[in-house]
């Protein structure tokens, strides 16, 4: 029998040198085919990417249907809103999408590590990372465009002009579908070079991080003044003396907000936070409040189009519902009618985007800390333990942005509010329900992140 | 040196008893045997820790010192054989334990020192040692308080408000050490964990780690590739291919500088 290492035998010959390129496409497939860490490298970012592919065609879809409405006489009106809806929708779509292209880059740090060792050049490595994330994210938004025909019937059925507004309505041309996945595709190239630099410069983020961030009161002072003169503002609506008047004075509101959640937002979640480290009195308690302190405009960034969203969504809402009692011809009825929808529409997407958003953020980091969660488990913290901390460094700065975000909503137009639980209490309900199913919705999105914490603890002898 | 307040009264009742009884082993493994898909990790593994002692576990890279480590600590199951903890109230087969009480049994009756000291670079100094007294219940004055004496002794009283980002390599084992001291653990179990520090700094490490795990009745268990760790333990087991290779006893009197 031979033996496995023979010294005796001649060693190979030395290859002659090669001036061909390195060949990136052999080896980005050496590195990206399925094997078991599939599911953190290639899987995680796949599903992220097919979920944003999957929203954002729908979303551009029921755009592009109020762009197309056949009522003439509310069409405009009807662009305007759903423009606006759009617009809210955008910056909890980008949070996601970039959840997804970050956490498609992070994956593959060490191997790409272990390639420069091996004398890849910069640009080989460079290359890879581009091609695999590229290859990731249009399997990904390919797997999205069958989700989001698959999930159009049910879209369809929300009413909008007094009847289901149908599947077909919101199913864009082939081109524009082209255009979508083009889009989440460059994304993910682009994410994926930025995310390679982060890489380089700070290998090893925020863990070496030396001195919390803190967040200056000023941002809380001009806040206040802020609100305080946009209160005292809107307490002339009544006296406004036209509907152009009030409408600008809307408009007004809505900017306002905005920017003061946008200013305010990172240094509450950062004040709260410290007040909930002080109080903390179990060790759940005091890492999520620890990890929120420790990065609260990441903390904000995650939960911040829900904030604007909730904003709109009190204060429309509030209008609306008001408008609705009030009473009318029959078309603007149905107008408020649809106006409601739409917002009830807005909300539950922004936290459906949120829940995704959060589920991929969630995984990733578990993924990057397996060290530290292994740690953990082999000191004897309960597994229940770290997934309260887990949910409580989500789910409380949630609850604060978008119920306190509703809440600096129905404060700008408290009379207006008060007026609307009493006339129309069924319109807020529904809009409170929403609130609530949303944020049910982000716990869930939690839970589904389990299975990437039993799977690192399940192996810990083979984690370090 | 004066040893911190022992916050769990029994651990208090329990040295007196354990250095009566210093024949009872702590710790004991009998046959024990962890294979993995085409791997024999352990291959038939007896061994006993006895109270005051500190034992290292040496060997080639592959042998099976963590695999060891971990079937002792009740990490993970070994494929047969058996691992006893021996406690002022009885005996207990680790391998016949839930997980839910396997963790509880690693919280409560072992302290962990990791070559990385995997602490929680969120929390201060002070709450990451508290941390495991949080999770055995107590309130946070307690643990906190009982954690300030702790990293006293070990040298880093005035930095319990700090980040483990602005500590140094040893002042961040040392923290490791305190937390796995803080519950009153009756076995510490150590990887490696000099393994990242200079020679100086593993030095005072591995002193620090001496003086306070092997007190009281208490035993510390060590994975080292560091010969000169391995000479300050009071045995050094040897490991070859999942078997014990020697079982050699150094003297008492080498350990603990």
């Amino acid at each position: 029998m031979s033996s496995m290492t023979d010294v005796r035998a001649p060693a190979p010959g030395r290859l002659a040198p090669s001036r061909r390129r390195a060949p990136i496409a052999t080896l980005t497939w050496m590195l990206a085919r399925p094997s078991a860490d599939s599911v953190s490298t290639l899987m995680l970012p796949g599903i992220a990417f097919a979920i944003t592919t999957a929203l954002l065609l729908t979303v551009a879809g029921g755009g592009v249907m109020f762009w197309n409405w056949p009522d003439e006489l509310n069409a405009a009106t009807y662009q305007v809103l759903s423009g606006l809806a759009l617009a809210l929708l955008v910056i909890p779509l980008a949070s996601l999408s970039g959840a997804a292209a970050r956490l498609s880059a992070r994956r593959r740090d060490d191997r790409l590590a272990t390639l420069r060792l091996l004398g890849a050049t910069p640009g080989n490595v460079v290359a890879i990372t581009v091609l695999e994330s590229v290859m990731v994210a249009a399997a990904g938004a390919l797997v999205g465009v069958v989700l989001y025909l698959a999930a159009a019937p049910l879209v369809g059925l929300i009413p909008f002009g007094g009847a289901a507004i149908g599947a077909a309505s919101i199913i864009l041309n082939p081109l524009a579908i082209l255009g979508v996945i083009a889009g989440i595709v460059l994304l993910a190239a682009v994410s994926a070079v930025v995310g390679l630099r982060k890489v380089v410069i700070s290998p090893l983020g925020v863990r070496l991080k030396q001195s919390a961030p803190r967040m200056s009161w000023l941002r809380g002072l001009i806040g206040g003044v802020v609100v305080v003169i946009a209160v005292v503002v809107l307490q002339s609506f009544g006296v406004l003396p036209d509907y152009t008047a009030v409408a600008v004075a809307i408009a007004a509101t809505f900017a306002v907000g905005v920017a003061v959640l946008n200013l305010v937002g990172p240094w509450l979640i950062w004040v709260f936070a410290r007040m909930q480290v002080g109080r903390a009195r179990t060790a759940a308690r005091l890492i999520a409040a620890r990890t929120t302190l420790e990065a609260p405009k990441v903390a904000w960034r995650q939960v911040s189009g829900l904030a604007m969203t909730s904003f709109v969504a009190v204060v429309g809402g509030t209008g609306v519902s008001f408008l609705i009692e009030e009473g009318g011809p029959a078309n603007e009825l149905a107008l408020y009618v649809d106006v409601r929808t739409g917002i009830i529409i807005t909300l539950v997407a922004s936290f459906l985007m949120v829940a995704c958003s959060v589920g991929v953020n969630q995984a990733s980091a578990v993924l990057d800390r397996r060290d530290l969660y292994v740690g953990l488990d082999r000191v004897g913290m309960p597994r229940e333990v770290q997934e309260q901390a887990r949910a409580r460094a989500i789910l409380v700065p949630l609850c604060w942005v978008s119920l306190g975000s509703a809440a600096l909503g129905g404060l700008l137009v408290f009379p207006l509010a008060g007026y609307a639980l009493i006339v129309a209490p069924t319109s807020l309900l529904v809009i409170a329900l929403a609130f609530v199913a949303g944020i049910a919705l982000v716990a869930l999105s939690l839970v589904a992140t389990r299975p990437v914490v039993t799977s690192v603890l399940r192996s810990p002898e083979r984690a370090q | 040196m004066r040893r911190p307040t022992d916050v769990v009264a029994r651990y208090v009742d329990e040295a007196g008893s354990m250095n009566s009884s210093a024949s009872t082993p702590l710790l004991s493994a009998s046959r024990v045997s962890m294979t993995y898909p085409g791997t024999r990790a352990l291959d038939g593994v007896d061994l006993a820790i006895y109270p005051g002692e500190s034992v290292a576990i040496m060997g080639p890279s592959g042998s099976g010192k963590t695999t060891l480590l971990h079937a002792l600590a009740g990490i993970i199951t070994p494929t047969s054989g058996e691992v006893v903890v021996h406690t002022p109230h009885g005996a207990i087969a680790v391998n016949a334990l839930a997980e839910s009480e396997r963790s509880r049994l690693r919280r409560e009756e072992f302290g962990f020192v990791f070559q990385q000291g995997l602490l929680i670079p969120e929390l201060t100094v002070v709450e990451n040692v508290a941390l495991p007294l949080l999770l055995a219940g107590r309130t946070r004055a307690t643990a906190e308080a009982h954690a300030v004496e702790w990293l006293g002794r070990l040298g880093l009283g005035g930095l319990e408000r700090r980040r483990i980002g602005e500590l140094s390599g040893g002042q961040a084992q040392r923290v490791a050490i305190a937390r796995a001291q803080v519950t009153g653990a009756r076995v510490i179990f150590a990887d490696e964990p000099t393994g990242a520090l200079d020679s100086v700094t593993s030095t005072e490490t591995m002193t620090a780690l001496l003086e306070a795990a092997t007190e009281d009745g208490r035993a510390l268990v060590v994975v080292t590739h560091d010969d000169q760790v391995a000479a300050r333990c009071s045995r050094v087991v040897r490991l070859r291919d999942g078997r014990l290779d020697v079982q050699a006893a150094t003297t008492v009197s080498g350990a603990s500088a």
